[in-house]
């Protein structure tokens, strides 16, 4: 497959998905499809700071629930419309991904995987305890459907394609980010920071500004997220999401950006045909988890592009 | 508000021996970043199955305490030796990342495992000192955390020891300060890493084994204690053993305090707000890492 073609194949692929409530007139079908876009946003971003900036970030489950909680918040308690709420998830979250990204980065690797980790569990006991503002345990039920120049996408089938629209811009800006300079750069840094400084530049700015935006489109995935739950309560900071944006990124291929995408969407059915009972379901992600990091350690974009090496080498011979 | 010195002094008691227990989770991930550079995720687990085998052994020996603690501490230093064998000894050196991924895997299938099996209810477990404790005047602290603490304590006394004069803890100090030149002088790598592993392993479980009657047994108690524990090593600088025990009786204290004189919730948040700051002020911990020092 000549390297022109992916982004064709993506344009038809995006077009198909389009297309899916066209298809069906299951909602639980299309429930799935808004969860499998969103998941994959969310997985994306996560690649950005792990798989281009060699990052791990366990923060990105506190940023899909800040988001979650900020969106439905402006809507129900302070009147802002669905779209504010989403602009207003990214905003929020970008600003405290630099505040406490700061500090998280000044730190080594080790610590830095350690302290993001905190920071996603110190967010889901604030949405617990912080009563006044989240509402606690209870959540904040009954969110209003989103509304487009008078137009409410109330059904599962029109609430689709607002997800669409956002997952493709989404991921149009993510790719056109990873296959820029900047995008480069943070390879670069992930593969020899020392190098890196030599040349004259300074990773902190670069890391931070990946931290940010990974965590500023988290956040808005998480916002539209809630929107489809139509509730939002603390269980938006499961760990079961991290796991799943995990899982995503680690089967797609870390540091691959088409990998990903299309393991996001295999993946994002996989819950859903694996719905035994919840506890054989995590047991199943954990062993997919571990055989992958044995069996594939760089996903399937990675064995492949093993393959394709090794092709070559054999032709050279 | 005024400060009763009673009241004070019994959030302190609780504090220190909380605190000592948080000490054991700490030194255990300190032992194993420090010797292999990793970090394992699923020490929580570890201690999950402390607490399990420690509320399965006492009905077996009658609600005796110091057979089953014995019992509990084995198993776990067994499942350790499985783990290492099974996943850790196939990482390379510099394989972070990795490893907190697959023993994030593992620590799913561990936890999920147990609650299939043996539901996600919460027991209770009693053992021959039931519930009654010591009064030191209006102090009143029950036995079971006496005796946890002690053993807590007596093992930093044996780890210290083995640690400093037995050639099998100097050859994972060796490592931990210089991989290469240990090599040189040959040291296993391999050996002196399974070593650490199994011995934290055996921390953990006795951690585990000395919560059980203290607190409420479930699948999800080792994911509580072990998001603590990691904010713990950080706090004390990443492979600082004594760094981690300073900071575990510290925060057991403050928690305990603020747990005592303001609301509930904060008690909770104070670790993450306290490594938040920490990092702020020293990006490598209170204690800075110099190799593993014991002395």
């Amino acid at each position: 497959m000549k390297r022109a073609a992916v982004p064709l194949l993506a344009v038809a692929a995006a077009l198909a998905f389009a297309a899916l409530p066209f298809v069906t007139s299951s909602n639980y079908i299309v429930g799935v499809g808004v969860s499998a876009l969103l998941f994959t946003v969310a997985a994306a971003a996560l690649n950005l700071i792990y798989g281009y900036t060699g990052l791990l970030s366990f923060a990105q489950l506190g940023f899909w629930g800040i988001g979650g909680y900020v969106s439905a918040l402006t809507v129900v308690t302070f009147g802002g419309n669905f779209w504010w709420g989403v602009l207003w998830a990214a905003l929020i979250n970008a600003a405290i991904a630099l505040v406490v990204g700061y500090p998280m980065l000044r730190t080594n690797r080790h610590a830095f995987v350690i302290s993001t980790l905190t920071f996603a569990l110190l967010v889901s006991l604030i949405a617990r305890d912080w009563v006044d503002l989240t509402r606690g345990p209870l959540g904040i039920p009954n969110l209003p459907p989103p509304t487009v120049f008078g137009r409410t996408f109330s059904t599962t089938h029109q609430f689709y394609g607002i997800a669409w629209g956002f997952s493709v811009a989404m991921l149009a800006f993510l790719y056109a980010l990873c296959s820029s300079r900047i995008g480069r750069t943070l390879i670069a840094i992930k593969q020899n920071e020392p190098l890196v400084r030599a040349q004259g530049i300074s990773p902190m700015p670069y890391k931070l500004a990946a931290f940010a935006i990974s965590a500023a489109i988290t956040g808005a995935a998480g916002g539209v997220f809630v929107f489809h739950l139509g509730i939002v309560d603390p269980l938006i900071l499961d760990f079961y999401y991290m796991q799943t944006f995990l899982i995503i990124m680690i089967i797609g291929g870390a540091g691959s950006f088409w990998g990903v995408v299309a393991a996001g969407i295999a993946l994002s059915a996989l819950p859903e045909v694996l719905r035994f009972s919840a506890d054989f379901r995590m047991i199943i992600y954990g062993v997919i988890l571990v055989a992958a990091m044995f069996a594939m350690p760089s996903g399937v974009a990675g064995w492949l592009r093993d393959r394709r090496i090794a092709r070559l080498r054999a032709e050279l011979q | 508000m005024t400060i009763d010195a009673v009241y004070l002094l019994q959030l302190t008691l609780n504090g220190i021996t909380l605190g000592l227990l948080y000490a054991l989770i700490a030194v255990g991930l300190s032992l194993i970043f420090g010797v292999m550079e990793i970090i394992n995720f699923a020490h929580g687990e570890l201690l999950m199955l402390g607490a399990f085998a420690m509320a399965f052994a006492l009905p077996v020996t009658g609600l005796l305490y110091w057979p089953a603690l014995g019992a509990a501490v084995v198993c776990t230093m067994m499942a350790g030796l499985v783990i290492y064998e099974m996943l850790l000894a196939r990482l390379k050196t510099d394989e972070f990342e990795r490893s907190i991924l697959i023993t994030l895997g593992l620590s799913i299938i561990i936890i999920h495992v147990m609650q299939y099996v043996f539901t996600a209810t919460p027991r209770l477990v009693d053992t021959q000192y039931g519930f009654e404790g010591v009064q030191i005047g209006a102090i009143r602290i029950t036995w079971t955390r006496v005796i946890g603490a002690g053993a807590a304590l007596v093992a930093f006394g044996g780890l210290y020891a083995v640690l400093r004069y037995t050639q099998f803890g100097r050859a994972m100090r060796a490592i931990a300060q210089n991989r290469e030149a240990a090599l040189m002088v040959g040291i296993r790598p391999r050996v002196v890493a399974r070593n650490a592993v199994v011995l934290s392993a055996g921390l953990c479980g006795l951690a585990g084994a000395a919560i059980a009657p203290i607190q409420l047994v479930t699948p999800y108690m080792g994911q509580f204690l072990i998001f603590k524990a990691f904010a713990l090593v950080i706090i004390g600088g990443l492979g600082n053993i004594p760094g981690a025990v300073v900071a575990a009786i510290g925060l057991g204290l403050v928690e305990n305090w603020i747990g005592g004189f303001f609301e509930i919730a904060w008690q909770e948040a104070a670790v993450f707000v306290i490594m938040i700051v920490v990092l702020f002020l020293r990006p490598d911990g209170l204690f800075k890492r110099g190799g593993m020092r014991v002395g």
